[in-house]
């Protein structure tokens, strides 16, 4: 059987056995000695992960694999049956078995050797399980081709039955064996015993007497009981290992068998390439249906016109439905990270509480992918940065364990992620300091709200860390996670109050390749301004529009919106045409503004593609499409107006 | 056939290795609970049983399938090392066992057995 087939699908599940175990492993840890039921649910829930993990990695060859969770599997055996204790050292040992196997697993796939360090957790696994009482030692089957035992007395014939060599679980074949010879007449006698039979306490033979009519009969149906070379009358000369007589257990099978009852099938599983390949396809038929309606409406055909509105629906309806297949919940990625809270707060000695929303939330597996690091960073930062120590907690009046959230929920056509902390928020004084190093700022920044403080933290090329910890470091600052969010089409907001915590939110486009956005007219130009960032569109009326401070706002209900007009974007002198403009509402995580465009035109299911290579360049725009008459328009990168 | 497995890894290999073998796949359960409940839906003519599963383990499932329908034909898929496991399932009704890892001629020849 071809393996690689079944690679993929032994990567992903077992990413999800491993992510099961490190669940299980928390909330054992939490449990703690007092916990009773909880632990044993949880080693029960632990145990299964490694035995099917096992099951798969044996079956796929990858034996490094099937080692470690058999070793794991013995260990974990033994806490479930009470013969070991959960202690740190155990804990320690098993977090470090899932950190092994998760690597182990994806190295495997790769076609690569077990990770360094495989090795020593073996040894520190058998090592354990012999220091904490011994493992009892399951003899060496004696094997050869004369028969090893002697037939027992008793009524009825001798029959003796030897094993194919390597019988897996042979004292359960020879328990069959056994039972297959009851059916048959009467066995007065085995030997050796069944109870040793069953330990796997003999050779490759045995022997029982059998009180039967048709013994020709019983010894070709034992002969075809399952891994049994042979099966002969005592009384007859030992034979040699038979191999021929293996065929008499070999396959003649009746095609089509089955019953005819319906077919039961929920879930198709599909590579996740083909749903690319689906998603660009579609993209391209959203294109062109955008210039077959403009050549329709052209040709002013009411046939024509209410066919290309059909196939358009239904090119539509089509896009939903792949858009759908590819949305996964974005607990999958979020599942990873309680046991980095863990690990990361115990290494630093801090205290914290860590809870996730919305982990039922759906995003586009492409998007899913993309957003798993800059959350992980998020995470890390909150810890290093954000959460004091449990002394330095209590000296500022709080309590001495951190909170740290995690949620997601949707809003409109996006997804909203948010990291939030109540740690000791972003320290106004040493940002300044390090902006002014970095040259972003001049002066000393006593005229800097602490809003434009907070955006200094996302310039590219600011770093807090003031040294590069193992924890948050690498250089993996604020500022390289926004720039992997606007990459993605998203937005990022800071918000900080000194003392009392930070928020760090990403607004998300639902998926990478498609984006619903509204088409703005300037100066006979088309500019697309994605969906995701649009709360509303209001038509431009002078009394609206106010100046304070000199500057424009625009006044919507009760909000004071700060505007920008898009014609002085793109260098373009204002209007002086009499035609009233328009106005959107752009908003990103937090922030809101108005722009003011000369015309809107329609909203469009728009194809992105990204820019190649011109960073550094404008970052007024995230990238362009093509529209349906062919014509090119850009995509304004909201998040780097507001 | 009905195929009893808490892993889908599981399930496609072995529904995949009947489906060639020319053997009609009629359904799938991730749990004992599952298994009982399809047997009595489904009625296979075969079913294949893990034995470690959520809910209620394959053990517990032979036994209930097997007082439902005495004649049911279920065969243990094991891992090395469940011996005593194995036992206790075949003397709750359980006809055979394959180990794993599988190979299709062994679980060919096991269902074989079991069809009779």
């Amino acid at each position: 059987m071809d393996s690689a087939q079944y690679a993929e699908l032994f990567l992903t599940e077992s990413r999800e056995h491993v992510s099961a175990m490190n669940h299980a492993l928390l909330a054992l840890e939490q449990a703690g000695d007092a916990g009773g039921v909880v632990a044993g649910d949880q080693v029960s829930a632990i145990f299964r992960a490694v035995h099917t993990v096992k099951g798969m990695s044996a079956t796929m060859g990858y034996t490094a694999i099937a080692d470690l969770s058999h070793q794991l599997e013995s260990l974990l055996d033994r806490v479930r049956r009470g013969a070991l204790q959960v202690s740190p050292q155990l804990m320690d040992l098993l977090f470090r078995s899932a950190d092994t196997l998760e690597a182990a697993v994806e190295e495997a796939v790769q076609g690569r050797d077990a990770p360094p360090g495989t090795a020593s957790l073996l040894d520190a696994l058998r090592t354990f399980s012999r220091t904490s009482g011994g493992m009892t030692a399951i003899p060496a089957p004696t094997t050869g081709s004369v028969w090893s035992v002697e037939v027992p007395d008793g009524d009825g014939v001798g029959i003796r039955v030897r094993l194919v060599r390597d019988t897996p679980l042979r004292g359960v074949r020879a328990y069959l064996v056994v039972e297959a010879a009851r059916r048959l007449g009467t066995v007065t006698a085995i030997s050796p015993s069944i109870g040793q039979l069953q330990a796997e306490q003999f050779g490759d033979d045995f022997a029982l007497r059998l009180v039967t009519d048709d013994v020709e009969g019983a010894l070709a149906m034992l002969r075809s009981a399952g891994d049994v070379a042979d099966a002969v009358l005592a009384e007859s000369a030992p034979e040699m290992f038979d191999l021929l007589a293996l065929e008499h257990a070999g396959p003649g099978l009746v095609p089509g068998g089955g019953s005819a009852g319906p077919r039961v099938q929920h879930h198709v599983r599909i590579d996740l390439r083909r749903l690319d390949a689906l998603m660009n396809l579609i993209g391209e038929l959203v294109i062109t249906r955008g210039r077959l309606v403009q050549l329709a409406m052209a040709a002013d055909d009411v046939a024509l016109t209410e066919t290309v509105a059909q196939a358009s629906r239904l090119v539509g309806d089509l896009q939903d439905e792949i858009m759908q297949s590819r949305m996964v919940p974005v607990g999958q990625v979020f599942d990873r990270f309680p046991r980095l809270v863990r690990d990361v707060a115990r290494t630093l000695e801090k205290q914290v509480a860590f809870t996730i929303e919305g982990t039922d939330i759906e995003l586009d597996r492409s998007m899913l992918d993309e957003i798993g690091d800059p959350v992980m960073h998020l995470i890390r930062n909150a810890l290093d940065h954000g959460v004091e120590s449990p002394a330095v907690r209590v000296a500022a009046g709080k309590p001495p364990q951190g909170r740290l959230t995690l949620s997601a929920f949707r809003d409109r056509s996006a997804v909203v992620v948010r990291v939030e902390d109540d740690g000791r928020g972003i320290d106004r004084a040493r940002v300044i300091a390090r902006a002014r190093e970095r040259g972003l700022i001049h002066g000393n920044g006593a005229d800097l709200t602490d809003d434009d403080v907070v955006k200094l933290i996302t310039r590219a090329g600011f770093s807090t860390a003031e040294r590069v910890t193992d924890i948050s470091g690498r250089g993996v600052g604020l500022d390289v996670v926004v720039a992997g969010v606007r990459s993605l089409g998203g937005s990022v907001d800071v918000r900080s109050t000194p003392g009392r915590g930070t928020s760090v939110t990403m607004r998300l486009p639902l998926t990478l390749a498609i984006q619903r956005s509204l088409l703005a007219r300037v100066g006979g130009e088309t500019y697309a301004l994605p969906l995701t960032h649009v709360s509303e569109t209001v038509e431009l009326t002078p009394e609206t529009l106010q100046a304070v401070k000199g500057r424009e706002v625009l006044v919507l209900r009760e909000d004071v919106l700060p505007v920008l007009r898009l014609r002085e974007l793109v260098g373009l002198p204002r209007s002086a045409q009499a035609d009233p403009e328009q106005v959107v509402v752009l908003e990103t995580a937090d922030r809101r503004a108005a722009l003011i465009v000369d015309d809107l035109t329609t909203q469009l299911e728009i194809v992105v593609k990204q820019f190649d290579g011109v960073r550094g360049g404008s970052t007024l725009f995230g990238g362009a499409t093509i529209l349906g008459d062919g014509a090119p328009a850009l995509i304004l990168d909201v998040s780097s107006l507001l | 056939m009905l195929i009893c497995d808490d892993a889908i890894f599981m399930r496609t290999m072995v529904g995949d290795i009947l489906q060639q073998a020319g053997f009609e796949i009629v359904g799938e359960a991730e749990t004992g609970v599952q298994a009982v409940e399809k047997y009595k839906q489904l009625r296979p003519d075969l079913v294949t049983m893990d034995i470690v599963m959520p809910d209620m383990g394959g053990i517990d499932a032979v036994r209930e399938i097997t007082k439902f329908d005495p004649g049911a034909k279920v065969l243990m898929c094991s891992a090395m090392g469940q011996q005593a496991l194995v036992i206790e399932a075949i003397q709750a009704g359980a006809k055979d066992f394959v180990v794993k890892p599988f190979q299709p001629s062994r679980v060919l020849e096991a269902v074989q057995r079991v069809l009779g």
